[in-house]
């Protein structure tokens, strides 16, 4: 004997045959291997580089940068810029005035030297005063020669208390002048203007920046028990979301894949000689564990390169382990319900296209987290966030959506509640689609509509 | 009745419809354990509906199944399948195949590579272990077929119409197989509608139509009870007047050419022997050649199709 029975003709050791040739047929494949473990790791792997990638490419600039102003003060606040940016290196940088002053200053002239954090490492910039109204043909000249590193021409109204607002700061440089060594200069340049603009009309830049520098807000939530949560806006709407995806896309890849396969078994003809060895119950059962298994094998994949980039941003206290476990708890009745839905779709059809008219409508159902995902993250202790949570097959996806997105605990209650309701519903829907499926895999000819596979449901 | 004194299988009163179609009326069978028998039939007549059931892919409306004297759902392991639409998964081994198969049925991991390896030998498919099916002929992927159905040494091996679609030197080695596999005592039971290899192969036939069953006999029991009685002999030299010296001779209902008007077939009454009628005939007659015209399934197959209503309508499509 093979193993217990647990039941007529039923083996627990063919559902495990089955599901491990499932699970390797789908996943020892190019396809497979490239799009489900390879792509999201290479993906992570790129992501992560990034940083280190720019971060390590050094542009020295070195040579002289020709400034045109009225008084040459603009030239003068330019040269201490540069010269201030030698000697401290790149410091967290804005690249507009607002962002600047929101920023503690670091010296008299405040944050002009630093807060440049893509701009080049080495920088050995001097500054050529040329009169505003001389001829600067020539200027441009050598920089069209490649033999200065630009031209700066700042017009004599931009230094008055009053600037006009369509005024702009010429800025030429040579065709072949790096990207963030021209955003340098014209950083530079914006900021140099600004202060010799506040020197001129008698002002103290310092004084200035502090009194229009805005403060910081915290935001923390206060819930129902007195704690304080600590809001974080971005994470708070992608994280739910993240996680209902991930769910999604590996609980439909995989029911996908089942449709495709009993659709194959049976076109090829080959289901009739699997069920002279098995039962249509094993055969079900084992094709439905096999790409259950495919879809955790997906789940861990993404997940770890999910909690890995949380990790590497030091955020991975955010998910909690029990948040972890009721994900895979909701991601399995999810996975069951539609893996039901499709084997039994696939055992009644004989090709993709007439599948199509019998999965639209679970198709329509299962769009709906997708639609909620915003309301329900809003408030995810709402009525429609708690009255979705009881109505299969949805439930599972809004569960996920309020569990890993809500600042105030879910009662209890209602995750015992929603377990309840849809685990029940999962269990009617496989012992519905194994009744649809032993009839389905051998029934040649003209598709049934949804009525005739309650017959077939229905049939001893 | 101990199990080994059972028949492999038996159906008492077995009625299978599908709409308003009568699949399967009132059939009764009796498949001995280690008997080859041939389930006869023409296009739609029920034989694939009885072998599904047989095989529990589908339950009867009415009546018993029993298979080894219980449920053919317990039976599955013991049985060998090779179903009328034959299938394989395209893009796996064939060896991998195969295995799959086997442990499906039962068979342990270990050592089956090399069963299957055995296997692959015995009917010419040697080389073919880590192809894909789908690199094989059809008439490969059916001896692939036939492989999975007996890999498992089961003791009632139920064949689909296994000849159909090869080309002779193939159905040759199934044939052959399938005679060795009976010589080592297990149960055959066959559907086919090519007459002749039944007439080679089994020891007993079943004949159905339109659901029905309309013959059950042994191969023997077939010729004698459709023997036509008649001699053909074919004269040494030709004389007009041939006929009627045969025509005369004593039990001799009538005499007339043979199609190709090279012989004379003699018409024997029932209650004269046949070999001294012929002794009689060749004393008066030499003769090149004379023998004792047999009958073939063929024209027992026709005949009885032919008397109980022609062919079935239409063949039944679906197992509900």
């Amino acid at each position: 004997m093979n193993g217990p029975r647990t039941g007529s003709g039923f083996r627990s050791s063919r559902i495990w045959i089955v599901a491990a040739r499932e699970f390797r047929q789908t996943v020892l494949t190019k396809g497979f291997i490239f799009g489900a473990i390879i792509f999201p790791l290479l993906m992570f792997a790129v992501i992560a580089a990034i940083p280190f990638l720019i971060s390590s490419t050094p542009v020295p600039v070195s040579g002289t940068l020709l400034v045109a102003d009225e008084d040459g003060s603009i030239a003068a606040a330019m040269q201490k810029a540069f010269d201030d940016y030698k000697a401290n290196g790149s410091q967290p940088a804005p690249g507009s005035f607002e962002d600047a002053i929101a920023t503690r200053p670091t010296g008299p002239e405040g944050d002009l030297a630093g807060n440049f954090e893509d701009a080049p490492i080495s920088v050995e910039v001097i500054i050529e005063r040329v009169p505003l109204d001389s001829d600067l043909s020539s200027a441009r000249q050598l920089v069209q020669s490649g033999e200065r590193l630009g031209l700066v021409e700042v017009p004599a109204a931009l230094l008055a208390a009053d600037p006009p607002r369509d005024l702009d700061i010429s800025l030429l440089v040579p065709s072949d002048s790096p990207a963030k060594t021209t955003a340098l200069f014209s950083r530079i340049a914006r900021r140099s203007t600004v202060v010799a603009r506040v020197e001129r009309n008698g002002s103290d830049l310092l004084s200035a920046q502090a009194l229009v520098r805005e403060p910081k807000t915290e935001t923390a939530r206060l819930t129902t028990n007195g704690d304080e949560a600590k809001e974080l806006l971005e994470l708070r709407f992608l994280l739910p979301g993240g996680f209902m995806m991930l769910m999604w896309i590996a609980a439909f890849t995989s029911a996908n894949q089942l449709l495709t396969t009993t659709i194959e078994e049976k076109s090829s003809k080959v289901i009739e000689v699997l069920l002279s060895a098995t039962s249509p119950l094993e055969l079900l059962a084992g094709k439905i564990v096999g790409q259950g298994l495919v879809s955790l094998l997906m789940l861990s994949t993404y997940g770890a390169a999910g909690m890995a980039g949380l990790a590497f941003m030091t955020m991975l206290d955010i998910i909690a382990p029990t948040t972890i476990l009721l994900f895979v708890l909701w991601f399995l009745l999810a996975y069951f319900m539609s893996a039901s839905i499709m084997a039994a779709v696939g055992s009644a059809v004989s090709d993709l296209r007439e599948a199509q008219s019998l999965i639209q409508p679970a198709m329509m159902a299962f769009m709906i987290p997708l639609l909620l995902w915003m309301p329900i993250t809003e408030n995810p202790t709402g009525w429609l966030a708690t009255i979705t949570s009881f109505i299969p097959p949805i439930g599972p996806f809004i569960m996920v959506l309020r569990t890993t997105g809500a600042i105030e605990p879910i009662p209890n209650w209602q995750i015992g509640l929603a377990l309840l309701v849809n685990g029940v519903s999962t269990v009617g829907l496989v012992w519905l689609a194994s009744r649809v499926f032993r009839i389905g895999v051998l029934m040649q000819g003209k598709p049934p509509n949804p009525l005739e596979l309650l017959r077939w449901a229905r049939t001893r | 009745m101990t199990e080994s004194n059972e028949p492999a299988v038996v159906l008492r009163g077995v009625v299978k419809r599908f709409g308003a179609v009568d699949a399967v009326k009132n059939l009764d069978l009796n498949v001995p354990r280690g008997s080859l028998v041939g389930l006869l039939g023409p296009n739609g007549a029920g034989k694939s509906t009885a072998i599904r059931m047989i095989m529990s892919l589908i339950r009867p409306d009415r009546g018993e199944l029993l298979v080894f004297g219980g449920d053919a759902l317990d039976a599955k392991d013991r049985i060998g399948y090779l179903p009328e639409e034959r299938g394989v998964y395209r893009r796996m081994r064939v060896g991998e195949f195969l295995i799959y198969l086997g442990r499906l049925k039962g068979l342990p991991r270990h050592g089956l590579s090399a069963r299957v390896e055995g296997w692959l030998e015995r009917i010419e498919l040697p080389g073919v272990f880590r192809s894909r099916c789908q690199e094989l002929s059809k008439g490969m992927q059916q001896k692939v077929q036939f492989i999975g159905a007996v890999l498992h040494s089961p003791d009632l091996i139920v064949l689909d119409e296994p000849f159909s679609g090869l080309d002779p030197v193939n159905t040759r080695v199934l044939i052959s197989a399938v005679q060795d596999l009976h010589k080592e005592g297990r149960t055959l039971f066959l559907s086919t509608h090519q007459m002749t290899q039944a007439e080679q192969l089994c020891e007993r036939v079943i004949l159905i139509n339109r659901g029905e069953k309309i013959l059950d006999a042994s191969t023997r029991e077939v010729t004698e009870r459709f023997s036509p009685r008649a001699i053909e002999i074919e004269p040494l030299v030709r004389s007009d007047d041939d006929q009627d010296i045969l025509a005369a001779i004593e039990g001799v209902e009538s005499v007339r050419l043979s199609d190709d008007r090279r012989s004379i077939v003699m018409t024997i009454a029932p209650d004269h022997d046949l070999q001294l009628v012929m002794t009689q005939a060749l004393t008066q007659v030499p003769a090149r050649r004379t023998e004792i015209s047999r009958v073939s399934l063929d024209d027992v197959f026709v005949r009885l199709v032919t008397e109980h209503g022609g062919h079935s309508r239409v063949p039944i499509r679906g197992a509900a």
